[in-house]
């Protein structure tokens, strides 16, 4: 039986164009996770605005 | 100070299999006749590269939708004569085509048919398209015939001819995406597609299918949403900035012709079955593909098909999931789209034939990509066909003796050509879907945002086909 590891070169290269799209994946995801929380946060802050200062 | 480190990882480790990638495969025979000064793999990076710049460059310089409102200006008139002239021309050529398969000589590389249906009509028509704009709806044999049929037909009938059926809207492009998957299972599962016989006969038979389609819901209706190769030339038109009409030739803005391609069910399928069935074209010439179809051709023979059956079924198998996997690409695209704004109830359905036009630029990259160099090798068999059309001997042009000239362009110029397609192909789908995202989003930003995921699936599209070529040729 061939062992696997004499094709590793092959997988490899393989992997390597697959490789960006990862990259691009976790990176974009990342982004798209702190927009979310950005707009979640100025959601926030419009819906409840801070307290007025009490009157001294 | 930590990503500065990271980074200088990253390419040190980029560094290191750039050195050892040739080597692991030069080891085991590859290498071919291309010189490449970098290894196949990063010209994917590479790419990647340039399609996330052209995202942030789209982000920054393009705030306001500039294709969606297409303007044209009419540049010629055109004489009334030249629509029957070229369709008159059309006819010929297929009855040409068809006569030749029968009474032809039988040779593949001998005989007019193979060379015209496979390389001129198919790859020709398909780079022509977006350069001169609709060529095939002039030249459409078809619906010329059609047209001569009915205009006969109302001079003679007393009542004039009965009005064209409604087309059915749930029928949409689906006939034009089963007639392209039907057309794409000859060319690259059927056995006997070098049979000019065979090949004359399946000309006939889809003839047929377009006579009866363009009776009961009349021709322009039919060229535009039933007959595969009438839409598929059409979309591609879209990208030229020439517009042939009957009131005369327009020029407007490249690409801008496709947004107004109207959103029908099947537009979508149509559109992954050409990226697909191109796809499985290169993955089965790869080593990837000889692994699994062995274990698909096993598998059909247990259950009791003959060898050929069994290799036949598994293409067919091969062709399909291929056809799956580009549609699932752009479904994950979509539903990513969706996710970026909650409050957004539109069907998925819906946003998917909204961003649907840019995905026209990819399938004809694709094309380009696979099949270019085939047209210029084997397409130059027409320079001695047409002197010997049936494989006679026959010398009518004084061409016959003409041999194809396979040096005429190098290994690595066909490379290049072919990323340089991948990459135009797809920033022009990311400029049409962010333009699209401008006037479907609530404002500028979440278009953007929305694009991530487009931008996802165009680097995904580019690297499946990089990958696709590098397979192919090694």
């Amino acid at each position: 039986m061939t062992p696997p590891l004499a094709h590793v070169g092959h997988w490899a290269i393989n992997l390597l164009y697959v490789a960006p799209l990862f990259i691009a994946v976790a990176v974009l995801g990342y982004q798209a996770m702190k927009d979310r929380r950005r707009l979640k946060r100025e959601g926030d802050d419009v819906r409840s605005p801070p307290p007025p200062p009490a009157a001294s | 100070m930590h990503r500065r480190r990271l980074l200088a990882l990253l390419i040190v480790a980029a560094g290191l299999l750039a050195v050892v990638a040739p080597e692991a495969a030069l080891a085991h025979g590859f290498g071919g006749r291309q010189t490449l000064p970098i290894p196949k793999w990063l010209f994917g990076w590479a790419a990647a590269v340039v399609l996330v710049a052209s995202f942030v460059g789209l982000a920054v310089l393009w705030p306001k939708p500039r294709l969606e409102r297409p303007a044209e200006r009419r540049v010629a008139g055109i004489p009334q004569i030249l629509d029957p002239l070229a369709g008159l021309i059309g006819v010929a050529i297929f009855v040409l085509v068809v006569y030749a398969g029968f009474a032809g000589n039988q040779t593949t590389t001998n005989n007019l048919v193979p060379t015209v249906v496979f390389y001129l009509f198919w790859v020709g028509l398909a780079i022509a398209s977006p350069i001169f704009g609709d060529l095939f709806k002039a030249l459409n044999p078809w619906r010329a015939t059609a047209r001569a049929v009915g205009w006969i037909g109302g001079r003679v009938s007393r009542g004039g001819l009965p009005t064209p059926m409604a087309y059915p809207t749930k029928l949409g492009r689906w006939p034009a995406a089963i007639g392209i998957l039907a057309f794409a299972w000859v060319e690259l599962v059927y056995p006997d597609r070098g049979d000019p016989s065979n090949l004359a006969v399946l000309a006939l038979a889809y003839a047929a299918v377009q006579f009866v389609g363009m009776s009961l819901y009349g021709s322009e209706t039919w060229n535009r949403y039933g007959d595969g190769f009438g839409v598929f030339y059409g979309m591609l038109a879209r990208i030229s900035p020439l517009r042939w009409a009957r009131e005369g030739l327009f020029v407007r803005r490249p690409l801008s012709g496709l947004t107004t391609l109207d959103i029908v069910p099947g537009t979508v399928a149509l559109l992954c079955v050409i990226i697909g069935t191109t796809s499985f074209d290169g993955f089965s010439a790869g080593p990837a593909w000889s692994t699994i179809v062995d274990g698909l051709i096993d598998f059909w023979r247990s259950v009791g098909f003959p060898q050929g059956t069994a290799l036949e079924l598994s293409m067919t198998v091969g062709l399909v999931v291929s056809v799956l996997i580009v549609a699932g690409l752009y479904r994950l695209g979509v539903l990513g789209m969706q996710s970026i704004d909650p409050r957004d109830t539109t069907p998925t359905n819906e946003v998917a034939g909204r961003f649907v036009h840019s995905l026209v630029p990819i399938g004809l990259a694709y094309v380009i990509a696979h099949y270019f160099s085939a047209l210029g090798d084997e397409g130059q068999r027409i320079f001695y066909l047409i002197s010997d059309p049936l494989g006679t001997g026959a010398n009518i042009f004084g061409t016959s003796t003409a041999t194809v000239d396979y040096t005429w362009i190098g290994a690595n110029a066909i490379w290049y050509v072919q990323v340089a397609a991948l990459v135009i192909g797809h920033v022009a789908g990311l400029v049409l879907a962010h333009d699209r995202a401008l006037v479907s989003f609530r404002d500028g930003r979440t278009a953007t945002r929305s694009q991530y995921w487009m931008l996802a699936v165009m680097i995904a599209f580019t690297s499946l086909g990089l990958w696709l070529l590098s397979a192919a040729n090694s």
